[in-house]
């Protein structure tokens, strides 16, 4: 069997995130805590000194822990029908029954959802509203149908940021100070760029990364976006991948294949879905999932800066620019074939994938594998039927 | 950039949408027809392609009848933002379907707060000028204000219906609704006064038991078929394209535009939108005391996120309030002979 490389950086990002959740527990100290969306505007809430947890990131760990069936049953069993989103119905039954889930987390004083990556989060929080009795606040971001943004659709996102202020600090007695703020603009603008370089070391060959690293990797992008601590890991990350770049140490012993992944991961087969791909030589070197944290954000102007950003997010846009930014993803990383997991849980990711393969296989060639599965709820994995897909797919390649 | 649509007074061509939010009145002053499309029980296979399987049929059927050529005819398509299917679709058929030009109205998901109404004006005008460049004329307010009269004539009479509709057929006053949506106006409000005269004098009320729907939308008739075969009423709904729908008129004074906003944001929401001091589960307890009804059915369309979550909160304040509830769900072509059972033995239950 094939010895596979470890990143040894990946213990910080993991033990970060351990602490994280630690510091988070039912007797959380960090308080007022609101439960965020992946999507919100977090650099407002860390300005303002107000703690934050990831409801959506707390999914994908009990997804890695093989925890969500479990709860996904409890919320079934209260009502929520099975084919709802395996984040939002594994939470929902951590929340009423906390003793099932692998983390107990502390309850929130606020909620803030933010509507850019799908409309499931609006329902999911209003079901957090009434469970916890707690104000939420929605933040309301169209479709950007064309793009760049239509200027009043920003300032409508725009509007509702300054909104956002209000309703915090009236919910929290904590100002939003003009310094901080341009501080923690400016410490999210460095982590995103962070962020774009270590994706960016998937252009070499071989791919000093793999997906699923990523995918490891990728949690404080999401929960510590503002924070000094996201920095500080990052840089012993990228620091540990130009080694492997100087020292022609692959992700994927022998690469030679380069792939692309589209979606969330698969969190319960994370290492045991790539097996095949690595034994057969195929790194993937790009994905438009972990690419979604990796949007410049503009800090000249915050508000207008941030909605900008925040309204453009990959799986919010047009589908002509979101076809346009994987072509550049499979051009720029010298990619040959593309995989896309069609999520059970996830419309926004999925209910165009069948017009990408397509184009994707039209315009450039590409051959192109989806699987339906879901992210956390492995009663919709077919081991049988995805082993004998992915052989022929690498077949193909 | 679109295609000029060239219009004659007399032609009044149809133009299809889909969803609740969609402001027809302004699609009717440019003059066209608005005509709502349902989902159909056959599947061509033409969406399967597109879509993946796990996509309500709402959609799919959609996509399948434009791509089959069955919507041909219409001239234009609406849509507005609602879910992520829906936001899906609009994608779908701007890149498979764009011989019939897809007109995107992003209404709000919130209906409440400073910056809503000030949003949604913009997006109307910014609708009004897109309508007014596709046809290369204006759309002016006085149109807007006879389209608008026009349409607060058909919501009163659908109104009427619900007044009466404990002694109407269940499948009579789903017809008469389903046209409401799908015929001129100017038909409809010509010939639904009479039709609902005469569809309201059959029933024995006693021996009926009241129910209330919930779900998306009256596509399906299978539903009104099993209802009516069980012995039941539907005295009420929450339904999308139901009642909640033709509830409130847009006023007629002022202008057309804001008052078009200001109906879009006090309706009932669906479950796609939110209102922060508004609970649907409060509205259809009312309903259910209102109407005197013993029973809720909620009709899922399977795979519809907006409505399993709204099941999933609703269900249990009436279990709270001793209200029994049914949940049934629809899929692409029903299965009549189990939702006939289920919905039997609902009924039974509560005779």
């Amino acid at each position: 069997m094939v010895k596979y490389p470890r990143l040894q950086s990946l213990r910080a990002i993991t033990d970060l995130i351990g602490r994280y959740y630690e510091e988070r527990g039912p007797e959380t100290q960090l308080r007022p805590l609101a439960y965020v969306t992946s999507g919100a505007p977090v650099e407002i809430l860390e300005t303002m000194g107000i703690s934050t947890l990831y409801p959506e990131n707390y999914g994908a760990i009990c997804g890695a822990r093989q925890s969500s069936v479990e709860l996904c049953q409890v919320a079934e069993g209260a009502g929520c029908p099975a084919d709802l989103c395996s984040y939002a119905r594994g939470h929902l039954g951590a929340v009423m029954a906390p003793g099932a889930a692998p983390l107990e987390l502390a309850p929130p004083d606020l909620l803030v959802c933010c509507t850019n990556i799908c409309g499931t989060v609006q329902k999911w929080y209003e079901a957090l509203a009434e469970l916890y009795d707690v104000p939420l606040f929605l933040l309301d971001v169209p479709f950007q149908r064309r793009t760049p943004a239509e200027p009043h659709i920003v300032a409508y996102v725009a509007a509702q940021m300054r909104e956002l202020v209000d309703w915090l600090e009236a919910h929290t007695g904590r100002k939003l100070q003009p310094e901080r703020f341009r501080e923690v603009l400016e410490l999210s603008r460095e982590a995103v760029a962070l962020w774009q370089e270590i994706l960016a070391f998937g252009q070499y060959h071989p791919s000093p990364i793999n997906a699923p690293d990523l995918f490891i990797a990728m949690s404080p992008i999401v929960a510590l976006r503002g924070t000094r601590q996201v920095i500080d890991v990052y840089r012993g990350f990228k620091a540990e991948l130009e080694e492997r770049v100087v020292q022609g140490v692959g992700a994927v012993p022998g690469e030679r294949h380069r792939l692309l992944w589209d979606n969330i991961a698969i969190w319960y087969r994370l290492h045991r879905f790539f097996r095949p791909f690595m034994n057969a030589g195929a790194c993937f070197v790009a994905d438009t999932y972990t690419n979604a944290w990796a949007v410049e954000l503009a800090v000249d102007d915050p508000f207008n800066g941030l909605a900008q950003t925040y309204t453009g997010v990959f799986i919010n846009i047009d589908l002509p620019t979101r076809l346009a930014t994987i072509a550049d993803l499979a051009e720029r990383f010298g990619a040959d074939g593309m995989v896309m997991h069609a999520n059970r849980s996830c419309k926004p990711f999925s209910i165009t994938q069948g017009d990408v393969r397509d184009a994707l296989r039209a315009e450039l060639g590409l051959p192109v594998l989806i699987l339906e599965a879901d992210m956390c709820d492995s009663r919709l994995y077919n081991e049988g039927a995805v082993r004998e897909r992915v052989a022929a797919f690498l077949e193909v390649l | 950039m679109l295609r000029r649509c060239k219009l004659r007074p007399e032609d009044r061509p149809q133009l299809g949408f889909l969803t609740p939010y969609v402001p027809e009145e302004l699609f009717h002053a440019a003059g066209f027809t608005p005509v709502y499309v349902f989902h159909k029980p056959d599947d061509r296979g033409f969406a399967r392609g597109h879509l993946p399987g796990f996509t309500c049929w709402v959609a799919g059927s959609a996509l399948d009848q434009a791509l089959a050529g069955d919507l041909d005819d219409l001239a234009g398509m609406a849509l507005a933002q609602t879910c992520d299917t829906m936001q899906g679709l609009t994608d779908l058929w701007r890149r498979n379907a764009g011989r019939i030009p897809l007109f995107h109205f992003a209404m709000p998901t919130r209906l409440d707060g400073p910056a809503v109404r000030r949003y949604l004006l913009a997006e109307l005008e910014d609708l009004r000028r897109r309508v007014e460049g596709w046809i290369g004329q204006a759309v002016s307010d006085d149109d807007l204000h006879g389209s608008i009269a026009l349409y607060n004539h058909t919501r009163a009479l659908v109104r009427e219906l619900y007044g009466r509709a404990v002694a109407i057929d269940p499948r009579e006053s789903y017809s008469i609704v389903r046209d409401a949506l799908q015929q001129p106006k100017e038909t409809f409000n010509a010939e639904a006064g009479d039709r609902i005269q005469t569809a309201s004098t059959l029933l024995p009320l006693s021996a009926y038991p009241p129910l209330v729907l919930v779900g998306p939308s009256l596509a399906d008739p299978v539903l009104f078929d099993v209802i009516a075969g069980a012995g039941a009423r539907v005295v009420g709904d929450l339904l999308d394209l139901g009642e909640r729908y033709f509830a409130l008129d847009v006023a007629e004074e002022g202008g057309p535009l804001e008052a078009l906003a200001d109906r879009l944001l006090s309706l009932v929401p669906t479950p796609t939108k939110h209102q922060s001091e508004r609970s649907r589960a409060n509205h259809l307890l009312s309903l259910v005391e209102a109407r005197g009804a013993r029973g809720v059915i909620f009709a899922r369309q399977k795979f519809c996120d907006p409505h399993g979550f709204d099941y999933a909160r609703i269900a249990p304040a009436l279990s709270k309030a001793g209200i029994p509830h049914l949940l049934v769900e629809l899929e692409q072509a029903s299965q009549v002979g189990q939702l006939r059972t289920r919905v039997e033995a609902f009924v039974e239950m509560l005779s």
